[in-house]
């Protein structure tokens, strides 16, 4: 029975981590054309990838993007968590499930009833486009994320800061915020992943010239064959890895997942 | 000379949500007193507490606090120390840091700064302790933080919050004592809130007995033990026998609504009244009796080396007027 | 001193009204569309969508995969996390991490993965005509396996950590004790194990469920416009056609879609329970 289970276990594993290294074997392919075994390994492709200037520039913009957007949306996402967790605000569920609705409605309907019924009659520029619908999916993740460590401090700590003279903006910055940090660090790190690898939202934001990385990989599919996407989708799994892995020793991200 | 009227209440009046708390509280503490709020949780003694600290507004009443009213003046301006329950260190601050926060937000300068943080640190018996953080304290030290990251700023008045209910029984004595040395040398006015009797009755000048948001009784430890004047305040200073007047085994007197009596006043073995014995407990020193009588049930303590009863045995008993206790009301 | 609702709502007001202006309200126009006729109001707009066979077949579709994905994950989940609740505390801290980290990485760089594998020169092609068995490659992308096996590798991590996490907060000692009074394993799996651990059965469920019908990268990559999906048949008909009344149609679909799974799941939890 245990040894039946660990056997599964081993075969789930491979399934989920294999295509991984599948890829990064892929990528790391010295030939011209995308094949599995690659024909002999050689960084090759690796290298040719960061000379490749379209995907530089949708890296750069996905990379301004996801720290922009989750910047904004712990502007929105802080005060709204401790607003609504510390104060008997009239109708806190409703509000709460207000800001959480972006999580629930499909990314792709929100791009594009964003792009129809804001940008086009606005006229907004599409980076700006780009920043709301990420900001907009990320203050979910920081209003839960915030709250959840705002649970774990107790209330009285903030009025003995207020009866010992601080105001309540002095509080909030000597005594909640130095208290939160980590749960804000992992709001940022799970929004920058949410907002970097983010498809649906941003299909019909972007367009020719201005994309994200993301986007431009799948447009890419349908015309390059060479082994230069595998050896992006590999350095891009292997920056989620380092950046995980450096949560997890920090934060203990999983706690917040 | 000490102001008598230090601290004024006048008819405050609490409210959370839509549920009265406290009701027209009036209330006057001496410069220097120590002073006990006692009574069962939510009878309105740790939200007036609060009210006094600025944590919560009264829907009515003034608070006044060396001549001045503070009733609208906000909570970081009220030169009133607070002792949380729960102590309410800040977590990421080490024990030098949490007693000087009050101190740098006072813009105190540095050298005086170190000077009077240090001084509390070592008032409290914490020297040493400086750089750890509150986690790796155990309760008595983070209650000794507390106390000095509290006198520090050196208020005008100091609350304290049930401030031992959270530690073990030695550690209380010890604490209590403490307390005591601390508001001698330092002079501080104190108001303490507790659900423990005998705390309040060792530690208080006077105590304030509440009920439901009012006051029951007050006056000396003494005459809240001796002297409870009705029957909430005897049933919770530890009179567990209490007859209405004109039931057994008592004349009508007109003008008290009941009598009673401690378990250790009642005379077991002669007397005018009989019982049967239902039940016996050796408590070491003592062994009390329940015994039933015509009247009701009675509770009745002997030392150890009196003669002892058995059960279902019928005894006289006595239920001494000079030594009941006179209740005016419920 | 928290009483003052005023500072409460000042403080959630910037997000609230940033989510309703920015979020709400062109979904709301964009779904209003949807029962907007060229008369008023009305649902011709669905009569017309579901009367064309091939949008019938895209919905039948999409609940068929969102089904069959949640379904593989449950099966696979629960054998994945019990025994990962069976190792020692360090390995499953480890094994939680592993199940953790492909949630991070881009979906689109792991459904390429599955290009590579199942590619006419992939990996499984190459055993294949390596091994003789076939020809000629097979032809495995662009079909509805190919999007089932990148949805289930995408939203498995899903299912399997709502799982270990009720397993872990199964009481002590439950199956021992159900194995003591003589209960063979399938006997303890479905009366001990799964009522107690439904709950995370049913969050797992719910957000497999939803993310698989709601998927737009897989069936994209996997499934091309041979394999259309709900998300791609909607990107399809407002690139290609403009095409937005249908489009707000699939809207409103998806969204009916999430919203019923989560009622559903609900409800399923709820009744077992008494």
């Amino acid at each position: 029975m245990r040894y039946a289970g660990h056997a599964v276990l081993a075969a789930v594993v491979l399934f989920l981590i294999g295509p991984f290294l599948v890829i990064a074997a892929a990528g790391l392919s010295a030939g011209d054309t995308l094949t599995f075994p690659p024909q002999g390994l050689s960084l090759k492709w690796i290298t040719a990838v960061f000379g490749m200037e379209n995907f530089r520039q949708s890296f750069v913009l996905s990379l301004w993007l996801a720290v922009g957007s989750t910047a904004l949306a712990l502007l929105f996402g802080v005060p709204a968590a401790y607003g609504l967790a510390r104060y008997p605000v009239p109708g806190r569920d409703f509000m709460r499930s207000i800001v959480f609705t972006p999580v629930i409605v499909p990314g792709i309907i929100a791009g594009l009833a964003l792009l129809r019924h804001a940008v086009i009659p606005l006229g907004l520029p599409v980076t700006t486009a780009l920043i709301l619908a990420h900001t907009v999916l990320v203050v979910p993740y920081a209003v839960r994320v915030v709250t959840a460590s705002l649970e774990h401090l107790r209330t009285d700590v903030e009025e003995a800061a207020v009866i010992l003279g601080a105001t309540r903006t002095g509080t909030f910055f000597r005594v909640v915020l130095p208290n939160i940090r980590n749960g804000i660090l992992a709001a940022f790190i799970l929004g920058f992943v949410t907002s970097f690898n983010q498809v649906p939202v941003s299909l019909f934001l972007t367009g020719p010239g201005i994309t994200t990385l993301p986007i431009d990989m799948l447009a890419s599919m349908e015309f390059v064959y060479d082994p230069s996407i595998a050896a992006l989708s590999a350095l891009l799994a292997l920056m989620s890895m380092a950046i995980v892995m450096i949560a997890e020793k920090m934060l203990g991200l999983s706690r917040y997942v | 000379m000490s102001d008598r009227n230090f601290l004024t209440i006048e008819k405050l009046t609490l409210a959370y949500g839509g549920t009265v708390a406290v009701k027209d509280l009036d209330l006057t503490i001496a410069e220097g007193e120590l002073v006990a709020l006692l009574g069962p949780s939510g009878c309105g003694k740790t939200t007036t507490m609060r009210a006094i600290a600025g944590l919560i507004q009264p829907r009515q009443g003034r608070i006044v606090l060396a001549g001045r009213d503070i009733t609208h003046v906000r909570a970081n301006k009220r030169e009133v120390g607070l002792v949380f329950q729960s102590y309410a260190l800040f977590p990421h601050l080490s024990v030098f840091e949490n007693v000087a926060f009050g101190l740098r937000l006072r813009s105190v300068a540095r050298d005086e700064l170190e000077q009077r943080a240090n001084e509390a640190i070592g008032l409290v018996g914490l020297k040493g302790f400086e750089r750890r953080l509150p986690r790796e304290l155990s309760g008595g030290q983070q209650q000794r933080v507390a106390l000095a990251r509290s006198v520090v700023v050196r208020p005008r008045l100091l609350l304290l919050d049930e401030p031992l209910s959270n530690l073990d029984a030695r550690l209380r004595l010890e604490m209590r004592s403490e307390l005591q040395r601390l508001q001698r040398d330092l002079g501080v006015t104190m108001i303490y809130v507790t659900h423990d009797q005998s705390e309040a009755l060792a530690l208080a000048d006077r105590v304030i007995v509440m009920r439901d948001g009012r006051i029951a009784q007050q006056g000396t430890p003494a005459d809240i033990y001796e002297r409870p004047s009705s029957v909430f305040v005897a049933q919770f200073v530890g009179f567990e026998n209490i007859f209405k007047a004109g039931q057994w085994p008592l004349p009508d007197e007109r003008d008290i609504a009941a009598l009673a009596w401690r378990p250790q006043a009642v005379v077991l073995g002669q007397g005018p009244h009989q019982g049967r014995v239902l039940g016996a407990s050796y408590l070491g020193d003592a062994v009390e009796y329940l015994i039933e009588t015509p009247g009701g049930l009675v509770k009745a303590q002997t030392p150890a080396s009196a003669r002892r009863f058995a059960l279902d045995e019928t005894v006289s008993l006595d239920l001494p007027l000079a030594s009941a206790a006179r209740l005016a009301g419920q | 001193m928290f009483e003052d609702r005023r500072i409460g709502i000042a403080l959630a007001a910037p997000a609230v009204l940033f989510v309703m202006l920015a979020f709400l309200l062109p979904v709301g126009i964009l779904l209003s569309g949807s029962v907007t006729t060229p008369g008023g109001w009305g649902i011709s707009r669905f009569t017309t969508f579901f009367a064309e066979p091939l949008y019938q077949e895209v919905v039948w579709r999409t609940l068929r995969l969102g089904a069959l994905v949640t379904l593989a994950s449950a099966a696979i989940g629960y054998a994945a996390a019990l025994a990962i609740v069976d190792t020692s505390p360090a390995t499953k801290g480890r094994l939680v991490g592993l199940f953790i980290l492909p949630l991070m990485i881009s979906p689109v760089a792991r459904t390429y993965a599955w290009i590579v594998i199942l590619g006419r020169t992939g990996l499984v092609n190459q055993v294949v005509t390596g091994l003789g068995l076939s020809d000629e490659p097979l032809r495995l992308l662009f079909t509805e396996t190919a999007v089932f096996i990148g949805l289930v590798q995408l939203f498995l991590p899903l299912m399997v950590l709502s799982l270990v996490s009720a397993l872990e907060n199964l009481p002590a000692d439950v199956v021992p004790a159900a194995r003591v009074l003589g209960a063979n394993w399938i006997a303890v799996f479905f009366r001990v194990i799964l009522p107690l651990t439904r709950e995370g059965l049913v969050i797992g469920g719910t957000l497999v469920f939803t993310g698989a019908v709601t998927a737009y990268i897989t069936p994209a990559v996997l499934g091309g416009s041979k394999v259309l999906m709900l998300e791609t048949l909607l990107y399809q008909r407002v690139s290609v056609a403009n095409d937005y009344v249908s489009a707000s149609v699939i809207a409103v679909i998806l969204i009916a879609m999430s919203v019923a799974a989560n009622a559903l799941l609900k409800r399923a939890a709820a009744a077992r329970k008494r």
